[in-house]
């Protein structure tokens, strides 16, 4: 008897042990990215819409209300899901029918690798493209691979100028040498006061400085540029700033200034929940009006969110796809996602609402965008960034000669390039 | 009957032996096929067989960067070993010094670190301990009137600051290692020794030692492994993305990753994969050898 039931137990956990391998049906599943639409339902049943991200929860919970109260005749219903690392996710999930949310939010960098791994569905797939006729033509164009538009632009964001009013003496100033003057003058490192701190290795923050002098990272024929002479006069130029600005990880130059020992910070939008939760006074002013020594604006990178739809939810919701993208291209998200969360909207009419118009960091970021570069969306991008910030690294923290350790991540930018390969 | 009795016991065994063939043989022989393919970021879906053309580019990543990492590897590990079990001894022989008073409690205490989730850890003494504006070091320095150390700056002091975490880290499972292995010494062995006057250290050389090694010999060589394989501490201390801190340190592992894992190539990832793979494996063969004729 006890042989038995050994047997029959040794049995019931070879069936438990191969069970988790089992194919779960999608219409038996009970999980909301699961419960599509059919085509032979009518056209009243609820669908729910999910969307991948990692950003801030605030503001998709501001699109997915105003999406979810614009659809709720339609029975549509937008749910946003946080995953960690999200571009990773979606690359092991993205054309897994049962696992692959049906859209994806996030910044426009990312785009060309999904593009090339073919998991995303071209807008004109979806809906008529028509729906972007009032929106900002650089957030339009960061949406698109080959002229092909893969994302819908909601709002973007750039790096501006954060100072705290109680310890800045004096107007901004408005060229970098002036700057680096009164960051001589007001700094001391010993103490751990700072005039101004930035992230001076990362290659989103060096950006302004790249981009402004007239040097790139890739290019749209995705040729590395850190050897080009104009990024290594950045590079240089931004040492001597870098000297001034502490370590440069974000925690601690966040922290800096929030605790008032930094006068100053470039950051973006991203900061201001932090300052004012510190309780910090604090003034914003445009990168795009200091210059540098060639006369040109500082030119930081700008960084487009919106969403794209995965390939693998069209068969079963277009209809509702269709519909949620029009939702979110109207002015009304960008009004509420101005107001209740102090992004600047990539529809070009929800600047007509004052509310919207009167706020600082909104205009701010408009007028930066004047001189903003989006960052470029090809899929060899997502190789560039451990090759820039070494090489500003080696120069920043090592005191590399720059021009040694732009040819150093030069070749290992074009090896990673070829490794994509 | 024989025929019977002779797969009974493998058939009681199957749940056992699927769960390690899933678990542990599984993705080992997936990376193997993968590494045989083309699959990339430009081939997601339509991967096919490239035969042995990623081992090809995977051995040529195994140049003067690879032997250098190879060597920071040996080095990391010897010198780690030989302090945790160095130390880890010493703390246990304390820990078990007659009279010692909250003996649980130190041994509660010490256990803390191995607790704690190896990220959180990490993070913590990346901000807290190193960091140079607000970690508790550069505070002692400043109250003694020093200026600031950027502890994770330059490779020499970032490898000795990894390797403090590191020991940090492991120390509790050496100490409790050797503390249960120190239970099991009979008692009677030192009264014996004590009696014809041996003192501490030769009853420690001459009883203790031989009587635990047997015991701290398999924790030993797991922990041996796992430092050898070492990856979070020196990628989040100095190597993490947007937190360059200018150390170019690298072992075996943060090297290949370095070169192969952040290319999205998965067909190359795996070959360099399956290579460190074979060099482990050799590693560990040298090890159980060496073990043996112990």
């Amino acid at each position: 008897m006890k042989k038995v039931t050994a047997l029959l137990l040794a049995l019931a956990l070879c069936f438990a042990v191969l069970a988790g391998c089992s194919q779960s049906d999608p219409q038996d599943s009970g999980a909301p990215s699961s419960n599509p639409s059919q085509s032979n339902n009518p056209p009243t049943a609820p669908v729910t819409i999910t969307i991948w991200h990692d950003g801030d929860e605030g503001i998709m919970q501001t699109i997915a209300d105003q999406v979810n109260a614009q659809l709720a005749a339609d029975q549509i219903t937008v749910v946003f899901e946080k995953k960690t690392d999200m571009p990773n996710q979606l690359k092991l999930y993205g054309s897994d029918a049962v696992n692959a949310p049906d859209m994806y939010f996030y910044a426009h960098d990312v785009l060309g690798s999904f593009v090339a791994m073919d998991i995303l569905a071209p807008l004109s797939d979806v809906v008529d493209t028509g729906i972007l006729a009032d929106h900002l033509s650089m957030t339009v164009e960061a949406g698109q691979i080959g002229g092909t538009q893969y994302l819908l632009p909601v709002y973007f964001e750039t790096l501006v100028f954060l100072y705290n009013k109680a310890l800045w003496e004096g107007d901004i100033p408005d060229t970098t040498e002036a700057l680096y003057d009164y960051m001589v003058a007001h700094t001391d490192t010993a103490a751990g006061t700072y005039a101004v701190v930035n992230q001076h290795t990362n290659a989103y923050n060096v950006s302004p400085f790249i981009n402004g002098f007239g040097g790139y990272i890739i290019d749209e024929t995705a040729k590395p540029g850190l050897n080009d002479p104009k990024t290594i006069e950045a590079a240089t130029y931004n040492q001597k700033f870098g000297a001034l600005q502490a370590d440069g990880d974000y925690n601690t130059v966040t922290t800096l200034f929030n605790e008032g020992k930094a006068a100053a910070i470039i950051g973006g939008p991203w900061l201001v929940s932090g300052i004012e939760a510190a309780g910090i006074d604090y003034g914003i002013a445009s990168l795009s009006d200091i210059k540098l020594p060639n006369g040109n604006g500082l030119a930081p990178f700008s960084g487009i969110q919106g969403a794209g739809v995965l390939k693998v939810a069209l068969a079963e919701k277009k209809d509702a796809l269709a519909k949620v993208l029009t939702a979110m291209a109207s002015p009304e998200v960008g009004v509420d996602l101005a107001n209740k969360s102090g992004c600047a909207p990539a529809n070009n009419k929800s600047y007509d609402d004052p509310q919207v118009a009167a706020k600082e960091m909104i205009t701010i970021i408009q007028k930066t965008a004047s001189t903003a570069q989006p960052m470029p969306n090809i899929p060899e991008m997502g190789s560039m960034w451990g090759p820039v910030e070494t090489m500003l690294t080696a120069i920043n923290k090592n005191g590399t000669d720059p021009a040694q350790a732009a040819v150093d991540a030069q070749a290992a930018a074009e090896q990673a390039i070829a490794d994509m390969q | 009957m024989r025929q019977k009795l002779r797969w009974k016991p493998w058939f009681y065994c199957v749940p056992a032996l699927l769960l390690i063939f899933i678990v542990i043989v599984f993705p080992i022989a997936y990376t193997g096929y993968i590494s045989l393919t083309n699959m990339n970021l430009y081939h997601w879906t339509d991967y096919g067989f490239i035969g042995f053309d990623n081992y090809a580019r995977a051995l040529f990543k195994f140049d003067s960067g690879f032997l250098a990492a190879l060597g920071t590897t040996l080095v990391w590990t010897v010198l780690n070993m030989a302090i945790q079990i160095g130390l880890g001894f010493f703390i246990a022989l304390g820990l078990n010094a007659p009279g010692l008073r909250l003996k649980r409690v130190y041994k509660t205490l010490l256990m803390v670190p191995w607790a704690v989730p190896a990220y959180i850890s990490i993070l913590l003494w990346r901000v807290g301990m190193f960091n140079t504006e607000f970690g508790i070091l550069n505070k002692f320095l400043a109250m003694l009137g020093l200026g600031k150390v950027d502890f994770l700056a330059s490779n020499g002091i970032a490898f000795l600051s990894c390797m403090a975490l590191n020991l940090w880290m492991a120390l509790p499972f050496m100490i409790s290692t050797i503390d249960g292995a120190l239970q099991s010494v009979d008692g009677s062995l030192y009264e014996s020794a004590t009696l014809d006057g041996a003192g501490f250290w030769v009853r420690t050389w001459s009883i203790t030692v031989p009587a635990i090694r047997p015991i701290i010999a398999p924790a030993a060589v797991m922990t041996t492994f796992i430092t050898f394989k070492q990856f979070d501490i020196i990628y989040l201390l100095t190597q993490q993305r947007g937190y360059m801190t200018g150390a170019t340190l690298n072992t075996v592992i943060t090297y290949a990753h370095q070169n192969a894992f952040a290319s999205n190539n998965y067909g190359l990832s795996s070959a360099v994969s399956m290579l460190l793979f074979v060099v482990i494996i050799l590693f560990s063969i040298l090890t159980n050898r060496s073990l043996r004729e112990d």
